[in-house]
C-alpha cells in the first residue's frame, strides 16, 4: 500500500495523487488489510462521511473475504458492510495490483457508470457501484465446505478440540522433547526458593527451555515479589504473562482410544484416554520473568480453578502487567483482584465470551454473521471513558486521534485530553487490528502456522518465522543445518534493514521531513528485489520451514546480496546527511519522549527503544540463536532515551545488519538446507523421489502435519522492533495446544502515555514515529 | 522613488459610472449563477453522518465550544498588534521622501518602543509555547542496572 506512492511505483501516474487524510476530501476509499469487527463501525462511518460521488476498493484477500483469517475477530468480507467497486486479490497484493485496480476502476466509471448524468439530474447515471451489500444466507454463503456439502464435517474439526475423533497424531511416535540441564545458578536459586517458601512451590523436573516452578495458588505474588526484589539474580523484567485453558487436555496415555478411530483399533488396550481432570487445573497462569544480569529466564505457573477464576494483580510489582492482565482477563475470563482498570483491551468493549477459552468458537464462520446492522450497533467506546475531561475546574478538549489517522501508523486509537495543545491525559485503545492469531495457532498444524507468523510483524517477514520456529525447534530438539542457519540470519537481517528503511522515512516524515521517504523507499525496493530473488515473495515470503528452509539459495544470490550491501552502505551517509544534524529534526526530537532506563525495564520495553536508554541488551548476543554467535557485530546504544536517541540507535543498527549480511554471504557454508531428521521437517523433494521413507514423511508432514512431543518452550528472538517471543505448548498433537506470542510492540506501546503526558500534541507524533510499532504486532 | 506623475489616464475620478454599473451587474449575475449551479448540480444524498465532525471515524466526545486556554488569545493579540504596527511602518516607507528627517525620527521612536515591548513580552514568557521546564519536569535518571527497586 505505502509502496505505491513511492518512486518506483509512483501512483500519481495513474491519476491518484496524494492520500487524503479525511473522508471529506476523498472520493475513493481504499480499505487495505483485514477488516476487524472492532474497526468495522469506523470504516462504515468513514464511508458515510464521504461526499458524493464515492468509490471503494477492497485491497487484499483478507479485506475481500476474510482470507486466511477465518477467526472470531475478523469480518468475512468488506462487502457485507459497504458496497465495493473493485476487489484486489493477493496477500498482500503487489503494488502493481493496486495500480491495476485503479485503472480498472477508471475504466468501469468511464464505460458503465456515467457519473456526470446524475450530477445534471439526468437519468441513467450512477456513482459508485449499484451492487447491494451481501446478505448472509441470501446472497452470501459462509459455509467453508461450499454449497451442497453440508453432509461432511468442516475441514479440520475432526482433529481439533474438543473432540479429536480422527486425530492420528497419537499413532505417531516421537522422541521425548529436549530436556535442558539445570545450571548452577538455577540450582542455587531453586534451593533458595525452597528454603524460603517451602512447599508453596514445586520445581518442574524436566523442561525444554528454562527453569520452571509450579506455585501454589495464592502464594504467587509474594514469590514474584521476592524474585524481583530479593532473589539472586533479580528478575527485573516481566517478559510475559498469559494463561492456558487446560480443559481440552488429553490424558498422558500415548494412544488415544476414542470410539471409531484407527487408534482404537490399532492401540486397542481398552483403556480410555479421556482427559484425566485431576492432572490439570482449569486454567494455568504463566509468568515468564527475565533477569538482565546474568541473562536468564524463569517460568512460574499458577493453577486456577473455577469457571470465573480469580488471581491477584501484580500491577503494583510491574506496571507492564496492566495490559497483560487485561488481555488475560478478556481472553480467558480470569479476573485479577486489585487491578486498577480491568476492562476489555483488544476486543470491542461489548464483546461477549472469552475467545481463548477452548469452548469459544475459533472461526468467524461458526459465529453469527457480522452485518451492516452490527457495524451500526457496536460503536467504539466513547472517549470520555478513557481520559479525564477536567483538570481542576478547567474543561479540556477530548480528542480521538485514530483509528483512521495518517499519523498513527495503522489503526490505533489515541485518546487525548488537551489543555490548549498540551496533553494533560492520554490513553490508548488498541485491538483494532486484533487478528486472533493465537487462536489460529491452536487449529493450524505446526507447518501451516508458518504463514501466519509472517503477518504478525508484517515488516519483519521471515524474521517472524524464525521466532516461531526457534521455539518449536527448541521444544522438539531439531538441529538446523549450518547453511540454513546462515541463510536465516542473512534474511532476518535483511528484513531488519527493510523495517528500518521504512521507519527512517516515516519517522522523518512524521516530524515534517518529506524527502527521506523517497530515498529510503527507493533502496527498500532494491532490497525487496533481492528478497524476491531468493524467496519468491516480497513482504511475507514464509520461507523458513521446521528444521531449515523451503529451498536452497538460487543462482546469482551472492552477487545480488553483495551489490545491495555495497549500495546501501554508500547510501546511509546520504540519509544521515539529510537528518542527523538537521536542526528542525533535532528540535523536534531531542529531549522529547524521554524514557528512563528504569522505566524501560519496568515496562518491558525491548529492542532499539531499550538500547536508546543506554542498556546494551540484545537477545542476539545474550541468548544467541541460529548461530548469531558466529558473527561479529556490535550492539549500538545511545543515551538519553529520547526520540533522537532512538533514531541514532536504529541508524547504527542498519550498519551492523549490513556487517552481518556481509559476513553471512561471504562465509556461507555448503551443505543441506533442511534437517535430515524427516520426522518433523518437510523432506527435500529429491529425497522423496529416491526412497519411500522420505515420501511418506513428506506426505504426512504436508497433509496432517508433524507431531511435536508433549511439552512447552518459550524463546525469544530479536526482531527489528524488539524481543518477539513464542510460547508454544504442545499436547503431543499435530497442532499447538496453546500458541502465545509475546509481541515487542505490545509492551513498547503501553509505555507511550508515560512519554507523552505533559508534552504537546505535536510531540506525540514524534514519539509515535520513534517508537516504531506495527499494529498486527501490538494486537496480534 | 518619486511618486508617479498623476496623469489623467489612471484617475479614479473620471466619470465611469457606466463601466461600474456593467461591472456590478456582471458580478451580480455571476454570483447568482454560481450559487444556483452549486445548489442544483450534484447528486443529493443527505445523511446525518456527513454533517458530523470528523474525528478519525469515532463519534466525537464533548463539545468544541468551551473557553479556550488563554495562550491562544495571547498569540492572536500579539499577532494583531505587531501586524497593525507594520501597517504604520509601510505607510511611512511609502511617504519616506515627503516626511523627511522629522518622519524618520518619529518612526524610529515608534520602532524602538515596539522593540522594547517585544523584549518585554519575551522576558515575561509571553512568546513561550508548549511545555516549559516548570510544567513538565523531565526525569533524567540515567542509571545503569538498578540494583534494587523501591
Amino acid at each position: 500500500m505505502a509502496a505505491v506512492f513511492t518512486p518506483r511505483f509512483d501512483l500519481a501516474r495513474f491519476g491518484a495523487e496524494v492520500l487524503r487524510g479525511s473522508p471529506r476530501q476523498a472520493d475513493l476509499l481504499i480499505v487495505a488489510g483485514t477488516v476487524f469487527k472492532k474497526v468495522a463501525p469506523v470504516i462504515l462511518r468513514l464511508y458515510e462521511q464521504m461526499a458524493e460521488p464515492k468509490w471503494v476498493i477492497s485491497m487484499g484477500s483478507c479485506c475481500n473475504s476474510g482470507g486466511m483469517y477465518d477467526v472470531y475477530s475478523v469480518v468475512q468480507g468488506l462487502n457485507q458492510i459497504i458496497p465495493v467497486d473493485v476487489h484486489v486479490t493477493g496477500c498482500p497484493p503487489r503494488p502493481e495490483a493496486l495500480e491495476h485496480a485503479l485503472t480498472i476502476l477508471q475504466k468501469k466509471i468511464a464505460s458503465e457508470e456515467k457519473p456526470a448524468r446524475s450530477v445534471f439530474h439526468l437519468r441513467g447515471g450512477t456513482q459508485g457501484t449499484t451492487h447491494p451489500i451481501l446478505v448472509d444466507g441470501e446472497t452470501k454463503s459462509r459455509d467453508t465446505r461450499g454449497p451442497g456439502m453440508e453432509g461432511i464435517p468442516i475441514r479440520g474439526t475432526s482433529v481439533t478440540p474438543p473432540r479429536f475423533w480422527d486425530s492420528r497424531s497419537d499413532l505417531m511416535w516421537t522422541p521425548p522433547p529436549r530436556w535442558i540441564e539445570v545450571t548452577e545458578g538455577d540450582k542455587s536459586l531453586a534451593q533458595h526458593l525452597k528454603e524460603r517458601f517451602g512447599d508453596a512451590l514445586r520445581q518442574t523436573p524436566e523442561t525444554s527451555d528454562m527453569v520452571t516452578f509450579h506455585v501454589e495458588t495464592g502464594r504467587s505474588k509474594e514469590i514474584l515479589r521476592f524474585l524481583k526484589t530479593e532473589a539472586s539474580p533479580r528478575f527485573l523484567r516481566l517478559d510475559d504473562l498469559t494463561a492456558i485453558d487446560e480443559s481440552a487436555r488429553r490424558d498422558q496415555e500415548p494412544i488415544a482410544c476414542y470410539d471409531g478411530t484407527v487408534a482404537n483399533e490399532v492401540g486397542g488396550n481398552g483403556k480410555s484416554a479421556r482427559p484425566d481432570r485431576g492432572a490439570y487445573p482449569d486454567y494455568t497462569l504463566v509468568y515468564h520473568l527475565l533477569s538482565f544480569d546474568p541473562p536468564t529466564r524463569l517460568r512460574l505457573k499458577v493453577g486456577l480453578t473455577g469457571d470465573e477464576p480469580v488471581a491477584e494483580t501484580i500491577t503494583d510489582l510491574w506496571p507492564s502487567a496492566n495490559w497483560y492482565e487485561r488481555e488475560t482477563h478478556e481472553m480467558f475470563g480470569i479476573r485479577f483482584k486489585g487491578h486498577p482498570d480491568l476492562r476489555r483491551l483488544l476486543l470491542p468493549h461489548d464483546w461477549e465470551g472469552y475467545p481463548l477459552r477452548k469452548s469459544h468458537p475459533g472461526r468467524a464462520t461458526e459465529m453469527a454473521p457480522y452485518t451492516h446492522a452490527s457495524a451500526v450497533e457496536h460503536q467504539p467506546l466513547d472517549a470520555a471513558a478513557f481520559v479525564k475531561q477536567k483538570e481542576g475546574d478547567q474543561e479540556l478538549l477530548v480528542l480521538n486521534m485514530g483509528p483512521q489517522h495518517v499519523g498513527t501508523h495503522g489503526v490505533m486509537r489515541f485518546i487525548v485530553a488537551l489543555d490548549g495543545e498540551r496533553i494533560t491525559d492520554i490513553n490508548l485503545d488498541i485491538g483494532y487490528h486484533h487478528r486472533g492469531v493465537e487462536k489460529i495457532g491452536e487449529r493450524q498444524s505446526w507447518h501451516q502456522f508458518i504463514p501466519y507468523t509472517d503477518r504478525v510483524d508484517y515488516m519483519g517477514g521471515v524474521a517472524n518465522n524464525l521466532s516461531y520456529l526457534h521455539s518449536v525447534e527448541t521444544l522438539a530438539e531439531i538441529n538446523v543445518p549450518e547453511r540454513a542457519q546462515f541463510v536465516r540470519v542473512m534474511l532476518s537481517e535483511m528484513f531488519r534493514i527493510n523495517n528500518h528503511l521504512v521507519w527512517f522515512g516515516t519517522n522523518a516524515h512524521d516530524v515534517g521531513a518529506m524527502t527521506p521517504t523517497f530515498y529510503t523507499f527507493r533502496e527498500r525496493e532494491q532490497l525487496m528485489d533481492v528478497i524476491e530473488l531468493i524467496t519468491g515473495g516480497r513482504l511475507h515470503p514464509s520461507w523458513f520451514r521446521i528444521g531449515g528452509l523451503a529451498m536452497d539459495l538460487p543462482e546469482g544470490w551472492k552477487e545480488a546480496v553483495d551489490a545491495f550491501v555495497k549500495l546501501l552502505r554508500g547510501r546511509i551517509p546520504d540519509y544521515e546527511a539529510l537528518i542527523t544534524q538537521n536542526p528542525i529534526f533535532k528540535a523536534r526530537t531531542q529531549g522529547v519522549g524521554v524514557l528512563s532506563l528504569k522505566d524501560a525495564m519496568e515496562w518491558g520495553v525491548t529492542g532499539p527503544n531499550l538500547r536508546a536508554c543506554g542498556l546494551e541488551w540484545d537477545v542476539r548476543k545474550k541468548f544467541p540463536y541460529s548461530g548469531y554467535d558466529n558473527f561479529n557485530f556490535d550492539i549500538p546504544t545511545a543515551t538519553g532515551g529520547d526520540c533522537y536517541a532512538r533514531y541514532l540507535v536504529r541508524v547504527a543498527e542498519m550498519r551492523q545488519s549490513l556487517r552481518i549480511i556481509e559476513q553471512a554471504a561471504s562465509r556461507m557454508p555448503n551443505g543441506r538446507v533442511v534437517t535430515e531428521d524427516y520426522r518433523y521437517a518437510v523432506p527435500e523433494k529429491k529425497d522423496t523421489l529416491q526412497d519411500i521413507e522420505s515420501l511418506i514423511h513428506h506426505f504426512i508432514n504436508v497433509t496432517r502435519g508433524p507431531k511435536i512431543p508433549k511439552g512447552e518452550a518459550y524463546t525469544a528472538t530479536e526482531i527489528s522492533r524488539g524481543e518477539q517471543g513464542y510460547y508454544v505448548v504442545s499436547d503431543g498433537l499435530n497442532m499447538a495446544y496453546r500458541m502465545r506470542i509475546r509481541a515487542p510492540g505490545f509492551a513498547n506501546v503501553q509505555v507511550m502515555p508515560l512519554m507523552a503526558k505533559g508534552r504537546l500534541l505535536s510531540d506525540l507524533l514524534a514519539i509515535i514515529g520513534s517508537i516504531d510499532y506495527i499494529l498486527p504486532d501490538v494486537d496480534r | 522613488m518619486d511618486p508617479m506623475p498623476n496623469v489623467n489616464t489612471l484617475s479614479p475620478w473620471q466619470p465611469g459610472i457606466l463601466a461600474l454599473g456593467v461591472f456590478a451587474l456582471m458580478s451580480l449575475v455571476l454570483i447568482i449563477a454560481f450559487l444556483f449551479l452549486a445548489g442544483w448540480l450534484g447528486e443529493k444524498k443527505p445523511n446525518p453522518e456527513k454533517l458530523r465532525a470528523y474525528e478519525c471515524g469515532i463519534l466525537p466526545t464533548g463539545t468544541a465550544r468551551f473557553p479556550y486556554p488563554v495562550g491562544f488569545y495571547l498569540i492572536a493579540a500579539f499577532f494583531l498588534i505587531f501586524d497593525v504596527e507594520a501597517a504604520f511602518i509601510f505607510s511611512w516607507a511609502i511617504a519616506f521622501h515627503g516626511l523627511g528627517w522629522a518622519g524618520w525620527l518619529q518612526i524610529s521612536f515608534f520602532i524602538v518602543i515596539l522593540l522594547i515591548s517585544l523584549f518585554y513580552l519575551w522576558r515575561k514568557g509571553g512568546l513561550e509555547w508548549g511545555p516549559t521546564a516548570r510544567k513538565n519536569p523531565v526525569s533524567q535518571e540515567m542509571s545503569s542496572l538498578p540494583s534494587s527497586t523501591p
